[in-house]
């Protein structure tokens, strides 16, 4: 009798251990399976941040997550949106407070192919460009540690953390999360890309057809760098815009004279959802924009060779836009359920 | 014959439990005797040769009245030095002077007698590069420390902030600003210290270095000035000021 007493306060004892429930024991994460558009080269993954189905779920939640600002006010997606190919609607955007930041923010269409990130190309990698908007002090305006403690309780965060970086949700998993899921916003289905990838002809009318012509043409030079499956070669030029430039630009990381005023090339895909353009957003047209290309711009020192000043009749400029139009996805880029 | 369960499960309950048994005594081996040193590392600002206190107002070299609000730099690759080598004693030291000076102690220094110390005023270019996330809190590299350009991947090297009125017998609190960082691989300067005499380290005992740092001498070298009139401001950007103030800084150490 107290043999058997003895084994059943055993198995009542071994019992009562449950799980954690952010520990997973009979979950697996699996790739993420990246769907890329004809066209589209295969992008570099960092060996120690793959693409996961868990990571890039966890970071899509964070993407969208206002508790990692400072007052609970400001997530990724503030400033980024999906509807605008993670872009922003104004100029320049709104951190807490309503403070004001200092450039326009850019789409994040096709990041992934990008090698250095921020205008002034600061950044070298995903990663770390996620820690910038959060302890920027006119974005998000908190510390990163206090950005991890106000979503550490998230249950579901703290699954996925496991699932897919086998460790507690930390600095280290919302920097790498986010960054994959910022590796997903793939561009490449528009118009434009069933006529010139997917050889489908009528996928752009007329107008566009001779728009993307004198794209093409060297009296406009637009693909002296807006080339490639991106439509940028994201080099750093001078577009003329000022004489005198209140942002330095590249010169602030390169620390070169001659660098100021130069930005990175932004994509043109859809350029038709991402205005107001330019660093600072200063033109909130296409049709400024086009004119001011057209100009060639100011004689800044630094001001690229390889602008050249063009006139355009008006219906050139209007076939000329039509085509830049067509430069629009057709789809969502999250690929993200 | 039918099996009954008991009959394995009772002598395992009994051998795990009897199993558990207390571990035999293990006279506990005497700690080994410590082969390297200790160092105690102390910043001390001074100005003008008295003992600097943060946030007084002082009258500067152009006769600016200066309230220095901010002291923050980092030492790397930090070595001691003799006739016949150096020792690494850490890759990287954190320094913020709010309270009228900073110590940091070392331990795991190699024991000798040393003359001199080594060391660049700033991060090396491969931590200043490496991802910050994976240091842990209490690293000088932590992102807690509020030392890192975000927008650039790199940490401020030097974060000089105060207020300063180019009247110099004025009597109202300065109030114009002055913030000067310098930062970036191209900012990051070597330099030498004679210690002025010979350290010792020890095994097993520490050793104290206290390193006078001249606030009134971080506006003006022998050939340089900072003039707060015309250069105020450096975050990144103007190279030359900020040159020229790591330069002034690293010229304002010196050891008693």
């Amino acid at each position: 009798m107290k043999t058997w007493t003895i084994a059943i306060l055993l198995l009542v004892m071994l019992g009562a251990c449950r799980k954690d429930p952010a520990i997973v024991q009979d979950e697996v994460d699996g790739p993420f399976l990246l769907a890329l558009p004809p066209g589209a080269p295969s992008p570099l993954i960092p060996e120690d941040n793959p693409l996961t189905v868990a990571s890039v779920s966890l970071g899509k939640a964070l993407f969208f997550d206002p508790r990692l600002s400072r007052d609970g006010t400001i997530s990724c997606a503030s400033c980024h949106f999906p509807d605008r190919a993670f872009s922003d609607t104004v100029a320049l955007s709104r951190g807490v407070d309503g403070l004001t930041g200092m450039r326009n923010a850019p789409s994040l269409g096709n990041v992934v192919y990008h090698t250095a990130m921020f205008r002034d190309g600061g950044v070298d990698d995903l990663e770390r460009q996620v820690i910038a908007p959060v302890e920027d002090p006119v974005e998000m305006d908190h510390f990163l540690q206090g950005a991890v403690d106000a979503v550490a309780n998230d249950l579901e965060y703290q699954r996925k953390s496991q699932l897919a970086y086998g460790r507690p949700l930390d600095a280290f998993v919302i920097t790498r999360a986010i960054a994959s899921y910022e590796r997903t916003l793939i561009s490449g289905w528009s118009r434009y890309d069933r006529y010139v990838y997917g050889g489908e002809l009528p996928a752009l009318n007329e107008s566009e057809v001779r728009g993307l012509a004198l794209f093409n043409s060297e009296l406009l030079n637009c693909t002296a760098c807006h080339n490639g499956f991106d439509l940028s070669d994201h080099s750093y030029q001078n577009i003329g815009q000022y004489l005198t430039y209140a942002d330095p630009g590249r010169e602030r990381i390169s620390l070169d004279p001659g660098d100021a005023g130069k930005f990175k090339v932004p994509s043109l895909r859809n350029v038709a959802l991402t205005g107001p353009y330019m660093h600072d957003g200063a033109m909130a047209t296409l049709e400024e924009v086009v004119d001011h290309f057209a100009s060639g711009g100011q004689p800044h020192p630094n001001r690229s060779p390889l602008l050249t000043n063009f006139a355009l009749s008006a219906e050139e400029k209007t076939d000329l836009i039509a085509f830049l139009n067509a430069l629009t996805d057709e789809r969502s880029l999250d690929q993200v359920p | 014959m039918e099996f009954d369960p008991r009959t394995i499960l009772v002598p395992l309950m009994f051998l795990t439990l009897v199993g558990c048994g207390p571990d035999e005594p293990v006279e506990p081996e005497p700690p080994p005797a410590p082969l390297t040193g200790t160092l105690k590392l102390v910043i001390r600002p001074t100005w003008n040769g008295v003992p600097f206190v943060m946030n007084e107002i002082y009258n500067n070299v152009n006769d600016y009245r200066v309230k220095v609000e901010g002291i923050k730099f980092y030492l790397g690759d930090v070595r001691l030095l003799n006739g016949s080598g150096n020792t690494l004693v850490k890759d990287i030291a954190f320094f913020d002077l709010r309270y009228n000076g900073d110590t940091v102690t070392w331990t795991g220094v190699q024991p000798g007698i040393w003359s001199g110390l080594s060391a660049g005023f700033g991060v090396p270019q491969a931590l200043n590069d490496a991802d910050p996330i994976i240091y842990p809190p209490g690293h000088p590299l932590d992102l807690a420390n509020g030392s890192y350009w975000t927008w650039a991947t790199a940490y401020r090297f030097f974060q000089f902030d105060g207020r300063y009125d180019l009247d110099g017998s004025g009597t109202a609190p300065p109030t114009s600003p002055f913030s000067m960082h310098t930062g970036l691989n191209a900012c990051y300067q070597e330099f030498n210290l004679d210690l002025g005499g010979d350290i010792v380290v020890t095994a097993g005992s520490t050793s104290t270095l206290v390193i006078d740092m001249a606030v009134d001498r971080v506006f003006y070298t022998a050939t340089d000035t900072v003039d707060l009139a015309t250069e105020n401001q450096t975050h990144g950007t103007n190279l030359p000021v900020a040159l020229e103030l790591t330069n002034c800084a690293v010229q304002s150490f010196s050891v008693e």
